[in-house]
C-alpha cells in the first residue's frame, strides 16, 4: 500500500458533523482549558483570596488598638503586598506562552522550558513561605500568652524539641503536599511533554 | 460581532473539516472531541491578529491545531467514552453491511490513532498532500527527517492495516 493509495482513502471520507457559523461564533466567547490559561485562572483566584484575606486583615488590625497583634497584624499585610509582586510574576510567566507562532518542535521546547520553572518558581516560594508562616504562628502564640512566659517556655530542652518536631512535621507535610499537587495537576502533562520533545530530539534509529 | 469575527467565523466554517480531522485523530473521547474543537478555534482566534498571510492559511491552521492538540490541552479526568474502531467497526457480523471504501478508512484512522502524536501530524499533513518543506516547517525538523520518518510511518500503517 502505497502513500497515494492512503490518500485516496483519506480523501473518500468526510465523517463529522459540520459546524454551523452560530455554533462557530459562540465558540468565542467560551473559556479556553489550555493548561496555561487554566493555571493563569489559578493564579488570580489566588490572588483575590490573598487580596480579599489582606483587606479582612486590614479592618481587624484598623480595631485594634496599638500592641504586639497589631504589628503582627501589619506585618502580615506587608507580606500580602509583596505575595502581590509574586503573583504578577506569575502572570507574566504565563503570559509568554504563544503557542501560534512556533513550529511544534520549538513549541514543545518553550512549554518545558517554561512549564518547569514555572513550577519550580510555585515550589520554591511556597517553601520559603512555610518557615515565614510557622514563625508568625510562634510570634502569634508569644503575643498570646505573654512574652515572658513564652520565653521561660522557650528555654526548657521539652518545649524546643517539641517546637523542633512540630516545625519539621509542618514542613514535610506542607512540601509533601504542594509536591503532590504539582504533580497531580502539572506533572504528567509535563512528562508527556518531555516524551515528545525526546521523540523529536532523538536521532532516528537505524 | 465585529469584522474580524465574521472574517474569522467564515474562514473557520470553510476549513473547519481540517479541525474535525485533527480533533478525530487526536481526541479518542467522543464527549471530548467538542471540547478540543473549542480549543483549537479559541487559540486560533487567540492567534488571529498575528497571521499575515505569509503562510497558506491552512497550514497556519494545522501549526495551531496540532500545537493544541498536542501540548496545549489536557484532559479532564472523567469517566471516558471511547470510540473503539476496532471493537464497533471491525465486528465480523457487521462486515457484509458496509461500504469497503469506509471499511478501509476506518481501518486507516485506526492505524493512526496507534502511532505516537508526533508520528500522527506527519501523516495527517502528508495525506493533506502538504509538501515535506511545509511539513518539515510546522514540525520544526529538517526536510530529510520528514522523509526518513515518513517512509518508517508508511510501513507502521501498512502493517497495522494487515493487522
Amino acid at each position: 500500500m502505497e502513500i497515494e493509495d492512503l490518500k485516496t482513502i483519506w480523501k473518500n471520507n468526510e465523517r463529522y458533523e459540520r459546524k454551523n457559523e452560530a455554533q462557530i461564533a459562540l465558540m468565542l466567547k467560551g473559556q479556553s482549558k489550555s493548561i496555561i490559561d487554566k493555571l493563569k485562572r489559578n493564579v488570580w483566584f489566588e490572588m483575590v483570596f490573598t487580596f480579599v484575606s489582606g483587606l479582612c486583615l486590614l479592618f481587624y488590625a484598623i480595631t485594634l488598638e496599638n500592641g504586639a497583634v497589631k504589628w503582627t497584624s501589619i506585618s502580615i499585610l506587608i507580606l500580602f503586598g509583596v505575595a502581590a509582586f509574586y503573583y504578577v510574576k506569575k502572570l507574566i510567566l504565563l503570559n509568554n506562552f504563544d503557542s501560534g507562532k512556533e513550529n511544534i518542535k520549538d513549541n514543545l521546547e518553550t512549554l518545558v522550558t517554561n512549564l518547569s520553572s514555572y513550577l519550580k518558581y510555585y515550589k520554591r516560594s511556597y517553601t520559603i513561605l512555610y518557615p515565614v508562616y510557622f514563625v508568625l504562628s510562634l510570634l502569634f502564640v508569644a503575643v498570646e500568652r505573654g512574652m515572658d512566659e513564652f520565653i521561660t517556655n522557650l528555654m526548657k530542652t521539652e518545649t524546643v524539641l517539641y517546637l523542633v518536631g512540630l516545625a519539621a512535621t509542618f514542613y514535610l507535610c506542607c512540601t509533601w503536599l504542594v509536591d503532590w499537587l504539582i504533580k497531580k495537576l502539572y506533572g504528567n502533562h509535563l512528562d508527556k511533554l518531555k516524551r515528545l520533545l525526546a521523540e523529536l530530539e532523538n536521532p532516528l534509529p537505524a | 460581532m465585529t469584522e474580524d469575527e465574521k472574517k474569522f467565523v467564515n474562514l473557520i466554517n470553510e476549513h473547519q473539516g481540517l479541525i474535525h480531522k485533527v480533533c478525530i485523530m487526536y481526541e479518542h473521547d467522543i464527549d471530548l472531541r467538542d471540547d478540543l474543537f473549542q480549543e483549537i478555534v479559541l487559540q486560533l482566534w487567540k492567534s488571529f491578529n498575528s497571521f499575515r498571510g505569509e503562510a497558506k492559511f491552512t497550514t497556519w491552521m494545522y501549526r495551531i491545531a496540532l500545537n493544541t492538540a498536542i501540548s496545549g490541552f489536557r484532559k479532564e479526568s472523567r469517566k471516558v467514552k471511547t470510540e473503539d474502531l476496532r471493537e464497533k467497526h471491525f465486528n465480523i457480523s457487521d462486515h457484509i453491511h458496509r461500504d469497503e471504501r469506509e471499511d478501509d478508512f476506518l481501518k486507516l484512522q485506526w492505524a493512526i490513532r496507534q502511532l505516537s502524536e508526533i508520528e500522527r501530524a506527519m501523516i495527517m499533513m502528508a495525506l493533506e498532500e502538504i509538501p515535506y518543506e511545509e511539513i518539515a516547517e510546522t514540525i520544526g525538523i529538517t526536510q530529510n527527517n520528514v522523509r526518513v520518518r515518513m517512509n518508517r510511518i508508511r510501513e507502521k500503517i501498512k502493517k497495522l492495516m494487515l493487522q
